[in-house]
């Protein structure tokens, strides 16, 4: 054996003297030899106990950091499944001690998951709680409380305290919730209940002995012990939680910890925000719009610098195409629909960053960032890893057995009529496919994007982890890396960050009270260019707990203004300056004290209309269209603003979804508005109307309507599908004229309103979205020429020419771009670029090509024509899908839509294809393929067959391919298209924060020089998602960029905005938002 | 009777070796051995390649129909379906003098099988190992050339028969939507599939007139209160699932016949592939073969015959459960009886009513009566490959009804189900047997 690590030592010795490289990175593997940590989780499965039988067999144990006698260096605790947990010293430069069986840690015989540290008891030590596996097949366990004795010494006082918890525990942390001084213990326990078969959602409400726990410390009562407050605390405790992840932070900046859960399968994550009553009320619904599916672990810190946590979960989405290609993805469509019905949040699988936007709640933006895959993924740690003063997000991954294989899951089966049950589930066990991958390390690299680093920060060794923590263990000024591998031994990191000349703090601190050690304390570093927020609070990342030594990194900055510091108990000190590169030790009571300044927001008046869109969807157009990638039947409202009745007071008018009546609102000379009858609007309730306009169509002076209907329900040409026009009579009184109109019957998408043959009456360009159940098709666009009386023609031939194929509409404008004096069209829609039709001569009008956009085709939602640089041209506004998602695009990977009928079965499907690497593959998965075109089964007889396609013609013959539309899209990014001096367009995009969300309404009020964005589309396909990142947003360009400036709105965050519109009501101009299934919002511009 | 066909045989293979002049091959193939371990190794397939209880026999059908095309081209004993069959034509094949006509129908089999299946290496490696063993046999390359051509018009006339049955349209009409209405299907767990083949009412059929022409009994009124009629049966199939004697359930997992169970321990799952209902009974109909010793024409005759059977019994109940479109036992019992309880059987992913293993079994025990008499000794051992024992059986009958009974037993159907399903089979099958002349019936009777 001694021969054998002496070989190892050298052959180390050796690679690290012939590879320098290594050397240079940014963190040093260290040998075990050299630190004496050796460590390793070593796990062997049996016919008894394997992950058929457990179905957490594989999750592997965490690791604690602390310093456990306060000699200042930070000692380490890792967990272990089959063999016993170790405790290793630091005796300094990177040398350890195991001081195991000495100091009474060991847990021979028994299950442990994770570790934390935190002093119980108020001695001024650590103490060492370690959560269990207790009596289940074999295994018996208790959950243990290592009470620290000083001369490094513990006893098992578990029994004492109360906390000898017997289950399925995952992980405790420990925090003062009910901030009396002392530390109490929430404990997170996860199920081992048929996860598979889905209960209602209310089960969560039904307290269980093995759910999750809340323990009340005792202490400043002045008792020793804990008691279970679980029941009275508002915490669920059932059999539907699988909790896997747990984190404390001040998430609402109230001054009191708050809690994230994460849970595995079907139950939601739980967000707990603190009563400040002894209590917690359950809030993750209210704020986040959805989570990971399988979430792992997780961690709350702050990365964007503004005090507030963000919250990242982690799940299993492979990184590599040719994984991802093969294993488990999002549910299918018919699943997704059944956990919404028993009652489900919406949950993906893929990590979720969650940023923290204060009031307006969380805005996921894992696919915007570059985080959203990891593999199958447990710890993650967010932590500035080279001291550059960004926070950057470490995530350990691997599963020894990988059951989300697809071919493993569909295939791997074969009858053997030789084998009893148990040798056939050994048999199974055994064909789960093994896949070692390294973990990963993503840099922040500024403006909240992200970049995997783990090559070239020397953390690419592969291996199967589990928990993982940081800590400075050399006290150098940077966070070294501890990580807890399954059958292999720990990987103990050094940190190189102090070659890099980045500076740092580091920060000791003292509370009051029974909570000497200070956990559950926040502090902010304040420099003149950014403030950075760190919480102490132990338990993170998956199983594991950090130290109560905080490390800033602090990139160039060379002072620091002030620290402050909010206790665990509320109190709120600030200290002076300090200077960088040491150690700073804060005790409570030496700052000044700071006083919070309620913040009194004078509350703004807004108009009201007691209005809601109710959206009615009688169709599921994936069950028409299994490949459709968006649906189409959730973009009204329609809205349109004019004054009706000639008393010089904008009115409003609203357009119902389907079975929900259009409405007119007259605004009356106090602000208010009172709702106009009109039994026709009742009578057409069944229309669903997603645009309307107000123009004089008859020429009798007064205001009309026209009523543009779509929904993507009912087919070409069908009553329903019809648009509609009525005469106003100049008193708020319609008339509906149903011979306006030749038939068209498409699903309008854009009314386009324009003299076009200059005889002083409106004609109306009115632009299709679909073709309803052929998503792909063009459906017919038309140009309506008014007869004067409001009566419109179809003339598209005469004046467009013959087939004219506009493509998918969804927006159309007129405008005199080149100020010649005649309109163009301007229009655009899913898989098409910003097209212009010019008027040459006569009647004639021809597409131009002009200079910078022909890179513009997105899926842009809204287009808007202003000056927006005050150059005297006009440019164009696009809301686009934005960057939040997982389709990527552009000029040189651009995203594909091939339609066509792929089978030559009398139904077209559009089939998206997407790059992921260098390879263009298919969006949809092998198994939804299949579902339209079954005869890829037989070119790709397997799901890693499938993996390999790396290009369209891996999975159709040159033949098929030859005969199908191809759209590509090269820009998802929303921004403007400045006109040039010579007509061309130069594209400048909107800034990141107008990226996480598509853009449905642009809107631009040139009095104040602001465009008003609005967003949020909730009705994508599942494997794309929800995207409710942002509902609104509003920018201003100054002198050469664009800068965001804060409106009053109502706008709640989660709301989908469709259209808005400009009003002035009680002689101030306010902007109006339609929201689909939702109320009218107002946002104040003046 | 046995003489006459051996006669006429024999003729058939004197011009075969005299004009040949080589080894003399005819023994190479006579009885139907050769088509099942075809039809063995197309269920395999079936099983890997995942296709559902409808699909399946759709496979077997049109391959059994292409053997039996050759067997009736050369024998004027038997009777072309074509013609008789919906949307077929008469076709009057001339095969060469060349052609090896046992060898001419299972290549035939062969080829329209592996047409209608995805894995089509393992359909032609067990092919290329089978032809191989044949030529061993001494069946000249000429010979052997003829007898494919010759199996692959025939095939060819079958392939475009098939390509017009609307399976190739139906494979984009709109999916199941699950309304959520009280009493209506909802997917089950733990694979929470979606409904298939909502659509299978439209493909063609083979002889029945349409395919609600047996439309069977409707569920009883569907209610949530307790004695009401519907609560009965639900409370009747919890009670026999908790009460259940070995026997029962022996019965329930032979007859279990789920080509895609899912097995889902905590983050692991695996499919549990079975033959399909479809395929146990085609195996039944190469048991039958065998032991009443039928040639390769008579086994190629059942196996259409069985097969059509089967194929009307699919469509004819597919178009009842997107009628009545009704809420498994499962979901009914969790909802309303024990929210705890997980039947015997994995509930497989359509609607209820009628059960389609009673229709399907009922249907092909008639036909095979037909073909064999009812009273027949079937030792079944259709599942020993899947680690299922043996059973046997003194009727088709007998086992139809067993098979049907196993739903109950399982936990997956209501008795209303099996016993109109039974019903529904049954009169189909007599359907197709005053439709559909083989001309064979009068040998039938062994």
């Amino acid at each position: 054996m001694k021969k054998f690590s002496a070989a190892i030592s050298l052959g180390l010795a050796l690679l690290l003297s012939c590879d320098t490289k290594e050397e240079n990175k940014l963190f040093e593997l260290m040998p075990s030899e050299s630190t004496g940590i050796d460590f390793e989780n070593s796990l062997s499965s049996s016919d008894s106990l394997n992950i058929l039988e457990y179905l957490y067999f594989y999750n592997g144990g965490g690791v604690a950091a602390g310093d456990i006698n306060n000699d200042g260096l930070v000692d380490l605790y890792f967990a272990a499944n089959q063999t016993t947990n170790r405790l290793y010293l630091n005796k300094g430069n990177f040398q350890f001690e195991d001081i195991t069986e000495s100091a009474g840690v060991a847990t021979d015989g028994s299950w442990s998951t994770g570790v934390t540290m935190a002093d119980i008891n108020g001695d001024g030590m650590l103490d060492i709680y370690i959560s269990q596996i207790g009596n289940y097949k074999g295994l018996s366990g208790k959950n243990r409380l290592f009470i620290n004795q000083g001369n490094n010494e513990f006893i098992d006082q578990a029994e004492e305290y109360g906390v000898d918890f017997v289950g399925f525990s995952t992980q405790a942390a420990f925090l003062d919730y009910d901030r009396d001084g002392d530390l109490d213990l929430y404990l997170l326990n996860h199920s081992v209940k048929s996860p598979e078969v889905f209960t209602s959602a209310d089960q969560r409400q039904n307290p269980d002995a093995l759910g999750d726990k809340l323990f009340k410390n005792l202490l400043s009562e002045g008792n020793i012990g804990f008691e279970d407050v679980t029941e009275e605390s508002g915490i669920y405790s059932s059999i539907l939680g699988f909790g896997l992840g747990i984190a404390v932070a001040d998430i609402n900046a109230d001054g009191w910890p708050d809690i994230y859960i994460s849970n595995d399968f079907t139950e939601n994550d739980y967000l707990y925000l603190n009563q400040q009553d002894g209590t917690f009320s359950e809030s993750l619904e209210k704020s986040i719009a959805s989570t990971s599916r399988y979430s792992m672990g997780n961690d709350l810190a702050d990365i964007t610098g503004d005090g507030l946590p963000e919250i990242i979960t982690t799940d299993m989405l492979p990184l590599a195409p040719e994984i991802w290609m093969k294993s488990v993805g999002e549910d299918k469509a018919e699943v997704y629909q059944i956990k919404k019905q028993f009652g489900y949040a919406d949950q993906y699988v893929r990590n979720h960053l969650q940023l923290n936007q204060g009031k307006k709640g969380f805005s996921d933006i894992a696919l915007f960032a570059g985080v959203h895959a990891s593999d199958w993924s447990w710890s993650p740690l967010i932590f500035d890893m080279d001291n550059d003063g960004l926070t950057d997000i470490h995530i350990t991954n691997g599963i020894e057995k990988r059951p989300n294989d697809l071919d493993f899951i569909q295939y791997s089966q074969q009858a053997d009529p030789n084998l009893n049950p148990e040798q056939y589930l050994q048999t199974q066990i055994e064909m789960l496919p093994t896949v070692k991958l390294p973990n990963l390390s993503f840099q922040n690299m500024g403006n909240l994007k992200f970049e995997n680093q783990a090559a070239s920060w020397g953390l690419d060794q592969p291996s199967y982890s589990n928990g993982s923590t940081y800590a400075d263990l050399d006290n150098d000024g940077d966070l070294d890396l501890i990580i807890n591998n399954l059958n292999q031994p720990a990987f103990i990191y050094q940190n190189h960050s102090e070659k890099s000349g980045n500076s740092f703090l580091r920060v000791n601190l003292s509370a009051n009270g029974y909570n000497p050690g200070a956990l559950g304390t926040k502090v902010g570093i304040h420099s003149s260019e950014k403030s950075l927020f760190q919480h102490y609070s132990g338990s993170k990342g998956f199983m594991s707990a950090t130290s109560s030594t905080l490390v800033f990194g602090l990139g160039k900055a060379q002072t620091i203004d002030s620290v402050s510091v909010t206790w665990p108990d509320g109190l709120e000190e600030i200290f002076p300056s300090f200077k960088i590169n040491q150690t700073i030790h804060l005790t409570q009571g030496e700052g000044k004290p700071i006083k919070k300044s309620e913040k009194l927001e004078t509350p703004s008046s807004f108009p009201q209309i007691p209005w809601e869109h109710r959206e009615k969807n009688m169709l599921d157009e994936t069950k028409r269209e299994y490949l459709i990638p968006r649906s189409f039947a959730s973009m009204g409202p329609a809205l349109a603003v004019g004054d009706v009745n000639g008393d010089g007071l904008d009115d409003i008018f609203v357009g119902g979804a389907q079975e929900q009546s259009g409405a007119l609102f007259l605004q009356l000379p106090d602000g208010n508005f009172e709702e106009k009858e009109n039994e026709i609007f009742d009578r057409l309730a069944k229309a669903e109307d997603v645009v309307a306009a107000f123009a004089d169509f008859n020429g009798d002076r007064n205001l009309d309507l026209y009523v543009g209907s779509g929904g993507n329900e009912h087919s070409t040409g069908s009553l329903f599908n019809s648009d509609r026009v009525f005469f106003g009579n100049g008193k708020g009184d319609f008339q509906f004229s149903p011979m306006s109109l030749p038939m068209l019957g498409e699903n309008t998408s854009a009314l386009a309103l324009v003299d076009i043959d200059a005889d002083g009456d409106v004609d109306v360009f009115v632009g299709s979205s679909v073709v309803s159940g052929d998503y792909g098709a063009s459906p017919k666009s038309m140009l309506f020429i008014n007869e004067g009386d409001g009566k419109f023609l179809d003339k598209t031939e005469e004046w467009f020419g013959p087939n004219t194929d506009f493509g998918m509409v969804n927006s159309a404008v007129w405008s005199d771009l080149d100020k010649d004096g005649k309109s163009e069209l301007v229009l655009t829609g899913d898989w098409q670029g910003i097209r212009i039709f010019e008027n040459k001569r006569g009647k004639e009008y021809t597409e131009k090509t002009a200079v910078g956009l022909e890179h513009s085709s997105g899926w842009i939602q809204s287009l808007e024509i202003a000056d927006v640089n005050g150059d005297g041209r006009l440019d164009i506004l696009t809301g686009n899908l934005g960057l939040n998602t997982k389709l990527k695009a552009s000029q040189d990977k651009p995203v594909w839509l091939y339609h066509g009928d792929f089978d030559q079965n009398g139904q077209a499907d559009p089939i998206l294809f997407h790059y992921m690497e260098e390879r263009l593959v298919p969006f949809a998965t092998r198994d939804d393929l299949i579902k339209q075109i079954p005869g890829i089964k037989r070119k790709h007889t397997t799901y890693q067959e499938f993996s390999t396609i790396a290009e369209p013609t891996d999975l159709f013959g040159d033949e098929v391919l030859e005969q199908v539309a191809k759209y590509p899209v090269y820009e998802f990014r929303s921004g403007v298209y400045f006109q040039q001096a010579d007509g061309s367009f130069v594209f400048e995009p909107f800034p990141d924060s107008a990226q996480l969300s598509p853009i449905l309404s642009v809107c631009w009020d040139e009095e104040s020089g602001t465009v008003l964005l609005g967003g949020n589309f909730s009705d994508f396909r599942v494997d794309l998602g929800k995207n409710l990142a942002s509902a609104f947003s509003s920018l201003r360009w100054r002198e050469g960029s664009w800068e965001n400036q804060e409106l009053q709105s109502t706008i709640s965050p989660k709301s989908e905005i469709r259209n808005i519109k400009k009003i002035t009501v009680n002689h101030r101009a306010f902007g109006v938002a339609g929201s689909n299934s939702g109320p009218l919002y107002w946002i104040k511009l003046d | 009777m046995r003489t006459v066909k051996f006669m006429l045989f024999s003729g058939i293979l004197l011009i075969a070796v005299s004009c040949t002049k080589q080894v003399d091959y005819s023994q190479a193939i006579t009885d139907g051995h050769y088509i099942s371990e075809a039809q063995d190794r197309i269920t395999e397939v079936i099983i890997h390649d995942i296709f559902s209880p409808p699909v399946a026999t759709r496979i077997y059908t049109y391959a059994s129909l292409a053997a039996y095309e050759v067997a009736a081209s050369v024998d004027p004993e038997y009777a072309s379906l074509l013609g008789q069959l919906n949307g077929s034509e008469k076709v009057i094949f001339t095969p060469s003098e060349k052609v090896y006509p046992p060898l001419a129908s299972l290549a035939a089999y062969y080829y329209v099988g592996t047409g209608l299946i995805f894995s089509e290496d393992m359909m032609n490696e067990h092919r290329d190992a089978t032809f191989a063993a044949l030529r061993e046999k001494g069946i000249p390359e000429e010979v052997f050339e003829a007898s494919i051509a010759f199996g692959k018009e025939v095939g060819d006339v079958i392939k475009a028969y098939s390509s017009k049955d609307n399976y190739h349209q139906s494979r984009s009409f709109p999916k199941f939507t699950v309304t959520g209405e009280e009493g209506t299907w909802q997917p089950t767990p733990p694979a929470y599939m979606e409904a298939i083949e909502p659509h299978w009412s439209k493909i063609r059929t083979f002889v029945l007139d349409s395919a609600s022409q047996f439309k069977p009994l409707p569920p009883p009124p569907f209610s949530t209160e307790k004695g009401s009629e519907f609560y009965n049966v639900a409370l009747e199939v919890y009670n026999a699932d908790i009460n259940a004697t070995q026997a029962q359930k022996d019965i329930a997992l032979f007859w279990d016949c789920n080509p895609y169970k899912m097995n889902v321990k905590g983050h692991v799952m695996f499919a549990e592939k079975k033959i399909t209902p479809g395929g146990h009974w085609m195996s039944i109909a190469a048991i039958a073969s065998k032991a009443a010793g039928r040639d390769w024409k008579g086994t190629a005759e059942v196996f259409a015959m069985t097969g059509i059977s089967l194929n009307e019994a699919f469509i004819s109940c597919w178009d009842e459960k997107y009628r009545s479109n009704l809420i498994r036992p499962e979901t009914y019992i969790n909802q309303h009886i024990d929210e705890q309880w997980v039947p015997l059987l994995q509930t497989p992913p359509f609607p209820e009513h009628t059960s389609g293993h009673s229709v399907a079994s009922a249907a092909s025990a008639y036909t095979l009566a037909q073909l064999f008499g009812d009273e027949f000794h079937i030792v079944d051992s259709s599942e020993v490959a899947y680690g299922l024992p043996v059973r046997e059986y003194e009727s088709f009958s007998q086992a139809a009804e067993e098979a049907a009974l196993s739903r109950f037993y399982g936990g997956i159907h209501y008795r209303p189900a099996i016993e109109y399903g039974i019903t529904e089979g049954r009169d189909l099958a007599k359907f197709i047997w005053t439709k559909v002349d083989t001309k064979s019936k009068s040998v039938a009777s062994n």
